[in-house]
């Protein structure tokens, strides 16, 4: 089930009807975690077994972990979750693409193989909850967690709704301990978790899908090379509409949490005002970023073993972080470019200690951040290295022979729609939406949510699906 | 003040996230709620929210348009599966915006003792379709197959995916469209593509970009109801700049169009569609469906550009020698001619009704025997 189609619309009434039932705290957390798989299965029942499965693995792995008393028990217990997780993930995720390169290699090495194609059908959403469940494991086995109490705020952790299929990424400590006290969202909670929703479907139905999608279909899905401006636009509208449709969801779901009295944490920080990478990777997918450091990055060295050792580390975590986006070498160079951008940083910042940009360096030194994303998400975008090729070509000028491909509507609202992204994000590079909110009149607040609510009503979503529900 | 301002130095209003904190274990998030009146915010807004979807649903009424259901890929999938659930016997109809528009199930229904099922979809080719149920060893009944030369001779896929979309239809899709056909599209009257935020404001008078053709795009033309028995929306046939609109559409669509594929390459597409089609005739018959190809009324200027690309000997006339199958061809029949087509392609609320009692009189009379 989307958030952006009506059975949501239906699904999450019901859900909040029952949840302001006056009924034990355990009732109404299994009507949770019932309504939960209830939401998995609307998009296809029997997938709803890999949820069990990922969750009872994880749920005795971690008793195994807490009854181990010699570290080879724990390793081997801490081994069983990733080794089940990541073999689920592998299966469904990698393994076409892994069976596609061995043939690739074994043709190089003049041995024929034919790769079988089974069409594996990816479950929605299994890179996000196999590395919530993953996370539960290794906080226990990096003794930085305890485990649950029960079965049941285990597995709602696992499987709680807003969270399940595309993020943010929740760890158990956020959001277990608060399954132990009964909750039920406040009356203002309730309407700034609304707020929240119509937010976060604005951002999806409107700005990604109404406005901005088809622009970069017709740019990228296009077999013809773009000339210098359809090639930036397509890009700079892709930029805009991946994050529209990512933060979309993340607030929409932060939003309902909220309704039912649930606090799930930022996944995003306005990202496009990031100055350099690091603070990129600090406003961009912070869930995910933090999982890849805490669970990757640090495991690797991190910055405790030298410079040559940091830097593979973190290259590592950024080439695996590409290859997590999806099962091609094209992700893998998304996550490369930035794995090296950030190498670059790295270096520059050592050697340019205590170098303090001005305002106008500053301001440069950000649009030059945002113009180097463009160029990551043309591997991110494009089907293949081919098309990749001819936008990057596009955007440098060198296909002088190119036709115009959008018409000026593509062009001005593309303009229009990034142009008001990167002043707000700018706008709010330090501060929060609350704050912003808790400043602003009751009546132009009204306003804002009318309109945004009525500009979702009347764009008529035909429910697309979220980009990142393919990862 | 301006240093301030870009480099927005107001660190005291960030919240810290899972970024600010490494090789930890992550605390519960804090989410505040900001201190506003906030039920007075909610019902403000749901005040102005009504009143601007009720002006907006005020603006489309006063267009002419009025509540009908959504000829969606989601309600074309419930009349496949009524195939797959008991109704396998039936007559299907398959094909374009013509069999859509023209046969109208009402008055079938009357002269028949039972009501088709109507598959057809707007500028997309019925070969696939005729495929899928060729496939279906659950259809037995009789298939009447339109056929729009620009279409199925070219294998157009305007609503290809619908297909698609059946046969992979998620438990929430039925859901959906279950609650859709019951709570909005009865109700609303904007609740339909053409009137569409993206759409509106696409066919606004942007300005035009040098080396581009200008922007066209097929309007709304009809009118649906739950079972997709659909007929002609009443503006194309009363209001005369709306009607040139569609009839200007139709000469861009169906006339030459730069990029399109070469004579040799047309002529490969359309033998191919051809024999696509006699292989799924040959299925279907060997199962006892009896199989009819109906070419419904097109008219001038249309219909010249029609013969000029698709001439009746090399398509029309190929399909029924290589399938074996009957056709009714309306230039055949006096009276499947002289209906009116308001915008030159599709029938008259009025005249389709006429041409559907015309075609089932034929149809008895030389096709198949009374059920």
């Amino acid at each position: 089930m989307v958030f952006n189609c009506l059975s949501f619309v239906a699904f999450f009434a019901i859900v909040l009807a029952l949840h302001s039932l006056p009924l034990p705290w355990k009732a109404r957390k299994v009507q949770l975690l019932v309504a939960s798989y209830i939401f998995y299965a609307a998009w296809n029942p029997p997938f709803v077994i890999l949820l069990w499965i990922s969750t009872v693995v994880d749920w005795y792995a971690a008793r195994g972990l807490v009854a181990a008393r010699r570290d080879r028990s724990r390793h081997l217990w801490m081994l069983v979750s990733v080794v089940a997780n990541l073999g689920l993930l592998g299966y469904f995720k990698y393994g076409q693409f892994l069976l596609d390169n061995v043939a690739l290699a074994l043709g190089a090495l003049g041995v024929s193989y034919q790769a079988p194609h089974d069409s594996i059908v990816l479950p929605v959403g299994i890179s996000f909850y196999t590395f919530a469940t993953m996370s539960y494991t290794l906080d226990i086995y990096l003794r930085r967690a305890e485990p649950a109490n029960n079965l049941l705020d285990y597995a709602l952790f696992v499987t709680f709704f807003p969270h399940l299929v595309a993020g943010p990424i929740m760890r158990p400590t956020e959001l277990v301990p608060q399954f132990a006290v009964p909750r039920r969202a406040s009356a203002d909670q309730l309407c700034f978790g609304l707020a929240l929703m119509t937010l976060g479907l604005f951002n999806k139905v409107v700005l990604a899908d109404t406005l901005l999608s088809s622009v970069v279909e017709h740019v990228y899905d296009a077999k013809e090379a773009p000339g210098f401006i359809d090639a930036w636009a397509g890009t700079l509208a892709f930029s805009g509409q991946i994050f529209c449709d990512f933060a979309g969801y993340s607030t929409t779901a932060i939003g309902a949490a909220l309704c039912l009295g649930f606090a799930m944490p930022d996944n995003f920080r306005f990202p496009y005002a990031a100055v350099g990478f690091s603070d990129f990777w600090r406003r961009w997918h912070i869930t995910l970023s933090s999982w890849l450091r805490d669970y990757l990055y640090i495991p690797l060295g991190g910055n405790r073993h030298g410079v040559a050792r940091t830097y593979i580390a973190l290259m590592g975590t950024m080439l695996l972080g590409g290859l997590w986006h999806g099962a091609a070498w094209t992700f893998v160079v998304w996550g490369g470019l930035h794995g090296l951008y950030l190498a670059v940083e790295r270096a520059l910042r050592t050697r340019l200690k205590g170098y303090k940009p001005g305002p106008l360096a500053f301001l440069g030194l950000g649009l030059l951040t945002y113009a180097l994303i463009n160029v990551t998400w043309v591997f991110f975008r494009a089907h293949s290295f081919q098309r990749a090729g001819q936008i990057l070509s596009g955007m440098v000028g060198l296909n002088d022979k190119a036709g115009p491909m959008l018409a000026s509507y593509a062009l001005i609202k593309t303009a229009v729609v990034i142009t008001a992204l990167l002043l707000v994000h700018w706008r709010m590079r330090s501060s929060t939406l609350e704050t912003v909110v808790a400043r602003s009149p009751a009546l132009a607040l009204s306003a804002v949510w009318a309109l945004m609510a009525f500009a979702v009503v009347i764009s008529q979503g035909t429910g697309n699906a979220f980009i990142y529900f393919q990862f | 003040m301006v240093a301030d301002l870009i480099l927005q130095r107001a660190p005291h209003a960030m919240r810290e996230t899972a970024a600010d904190r490494p090789g930890v274990a992550q605390p519960v998030p804090t989410r505040p709620v900001p201190e506003r009146p906030w039920v007075r915010v909610l019902v403000q807004a749901f005040l102005m929210f009504a009143v601007l979807v009720g002006g907006w649903e005020w603006y489309w009424r006063d267009y002419g348009a009025s509540p009908s259901i959504s000829n969606s890929d989601g309600l074309w999938a419930m009349q496949r599966r009524r195939i797959d659930a008991g109704e396998g016997d039936a007559t299907v109809i398959l094909g374009s915006s013509r069999l859509l528009f023209d046969l109208q199930l009402d008055v079938w229904e009357q002269l028949d003792g039972k009501r088709p099922i109507q598959l057809a979809l707007e500028g997309t080719s019925p070969v696939s379709f005729l495929e899928d149920l060729a496939d279906d060893p659950k259809f037995t009944g009789r298939l009447i197959v339109g056929v729009t030369p620009g279409l199925f001779f070219t294998g157009g896929a305007f609503r290809g995916r619908a297909l698609d979309y059946f046969r992979k239809e998620s438990p929430s899709q039925r859901v959906g469209q279950w609650l859709s056909m019951r709570l909005v599209e009865p109700n609303l009257a904007f609740y339909d593509p053409d009137f569409a935020l993206g759409t509106v404001l696409e066919r606004q008078a942007w300005p035009q970009r040098e080396g581009l053709p200008p922007f066209f795009s097929v309007r709304k033309l009809s009118v649906s109801e739950a079972d997709r028995n659909t007929h002609m929306w009443s503006k194309v046939e009363h209001d005369a700049a709306y009607r040139d609109y569609a009839r200007g559409v139709w000469l861009k669509v169906f006339g030459p169009r730069p990029g399109g594929p070469s004579p040799e390459e047309a002529a490969k597409i359309r033998d191919k569609q051809i024999e696509r089609a006699a292989q799924a005739v040959t299925k279907l018959r060997a199962r006892g469906v009896a199989v009819l190809f109906v070419r419904a009324p097109s008219t001038d200027p249309l219909l010249g550009g029609e013969e000029h690309a698709f001439p009746r000997a090399l398509t029309w006339d190929v399909l029924l020698h290589k399938t074996g199958a009957p056709g009714i061809h309306f230039q055949d029949y006096k009276e499947l001619q002289g209906l009116e087509q308001p915008e030159w392609s599709h029938l008259s609320y009025a005249d389709a009704k006429r041409f559907t009692a015309a075609l089932h009189g034929i149809v008895v009379k030389e096709v198949w025997k009374p059920r």
